[in-house]
């Protein structure tokens, strides 16, 4: 595989966040250049590098179920650019919640894109409890024993450009138990009150907008 | 987009109401991407044949910007976001309705930009706290007895893009902790049909 040809769009508008490791985690073995999608302004020097691509590699974090706003716009300006024709595509997605289904419309919606756009639809990886990481090492995840060479293996299949399978993520991430669960709804509850008490908020408050409008 | 004010009351038992500045209340809000037709504006009608009390906004005309991750909102600004933008009218009258619909072209089996930024954005809404339902974890809105619907627009989707939006839409409202339903709308649809739909939004 020609190392120019692999473009890594992190669809994060965090640098360091954890998105952006997974991404250089790849890129450390395929080669390819890491690109940030824009925040604002253009998205055309980034759809010509798509165009002129043969792997293009995304990874996002979740936001309420799928990838941010941004990258939807990024695919919708790319949609209709077009220009494509059998790029190879893969994505990843992470999300705070330590499930598949809460995060995976993402892939489906990039396997969508890919389909209705003349691309190659190559599979991708869901990796829950990714914001717990916060751009720290794949070494820290709760479930390093198998994501860590599940996401190793997603990696070769991105290298030797082969379709990646939804069972390898599947298979390296179970959902906690009832138990695990009302502990960690408890202590995330209470470490997320903590930091809202530390900034100075009564984090049982109503909302602040239901506050400001209402009467003196 | 109507510019208006409003104020709220409480009612005896802790009931709040909202009112227009006609001193009309309001129970539901719609926020459309009308880029591929006037869905929203026919939605409009339709529930207000219905007798909704509503008010609208069209997401593809308002200058939103994309949530940053920069946390503010859940820290430094509590329940507040401080991207200083078009968000800044929607979210004090999301928070203050007890429908929220949200009218999108289906992109790719999700929601257009444009309806994913106001999403994205009414993170500020949510609620800090984890629950668990049904054995899982979910987090839920800032807002008491949110009803979300989601209506998709579009002509000639696939199976797999009507499939993934309907996914998309039960995802949303698990992870909100709302109650709702989606639809999905084309071209085809006849008057009828519309206010149709808009009945059985105004009395779930």
């Amino acid at each position: 595989m020609n190392k120019a040809d692999i473009i890594l769009i992190c669809a994060s508008p965090r640098p360091k966040g954890t998105s952006a490791m997974l991404l250089e985690r790849i890129r450390a073995v395929t080669g390819g250049e890491v690109i940030f999608l824009p925040q604002k302004d253009s998205l055309d020097d980034l759809i010509l590098a798509m165009q002129e691509a043969t792997t293009i590699i995304i990874s996002g974090p979740c936001y309420i179920n799928t990838y941010p706003a941004r990258l939807i716009e990024l695919l919708e300006t790319a949609a209709s650019a077009g220009g494509f024709s059998g790029q190879k595509l893969y994505g990843v997605i992470n999300g705070g919640m330590p499930y598949i289904h809460t995060h995976r419309h993402g892939l489906l919606c990039l396997q969508l894109f890919a389909e209705r756009n003349h691309l190659l639809w190559q599979g991708g990886f869901v990796l829950g409890c990714g914001a717990m990481l916060d751009g720290k090492p794949l070494e820290k995840h709760m479930n390093r024993k198998t994501v860590v060479p599940a996401f190793a293996q997603f990696i070769l299949h991105i290298k030797e450009g082969t379709p990646s399978s939804d069972s390898l993520y599947e298979q390296a991430q179970s959902p906690p138990g009832k138990l695990m669960t009302r502990i960690f709804a408890s202590l995330l509850t209470f470490m997320v009150e903590k930091h809202i008490k530390k900034c100075g908020h009564d984090p049982k408050a109503p909302n602040w907008y239901l506050r400001e409008q209402g009467p003196d | 987009m109507s510019g208006f004010i409003y104020n709220y009351y409480v009612l005896a038992g802790g009931k709040k109401i909202f009112l227009d500045q006609a001193g009309e209340e309001y129970m539901m809000v719609i926020i459309s991407d009308d880029s591929i037709g006037d869905w929203g504006q026919a939605l409009e009608k339709a529930f207000s044949h219905a007798g909704t009390q509503l008010v609208r906004f069209t997401a593809d005309t308002l200058n939103i910007k994309p949530c940053t991750a920069c946390s503010s909102c859940s820290g430094k600004t509590y329940g507040r976001c401080v991207i200083p933008d078009d968000m800044q009218l929607l979210l004090p009258k999301i928070v203050g309705c007890r429908t929220l619909v949200l009218v999108s072209p289906v992109i790719f089996g999700g929601v257009s930009s444009h309806i994913k930024k106001v999403m994205d954005r009414m993170s500020a809404l949510g609620n800090p706290r984890y629950q668990m339902r049904g054995g899982e974890l979910v987090k839920g809105m800032n807002i008491p007895s949110l009803n979300f619907y989601l209506v998709g627009v579009g002509d000639d989707l696939s199976e797999a893009e009507r499939s993934a939006f309907l996914f998309l839409n039960e995802e949303n409202r698990n992870i909100m902790n709302v109650k709702g339903r989606t639809f999905i709308l084309d071209s085809s649809l006849d008057k009828v049909s519309l206010d149709k739909i808009a009945r059985e939004i105004a009395h779930e």
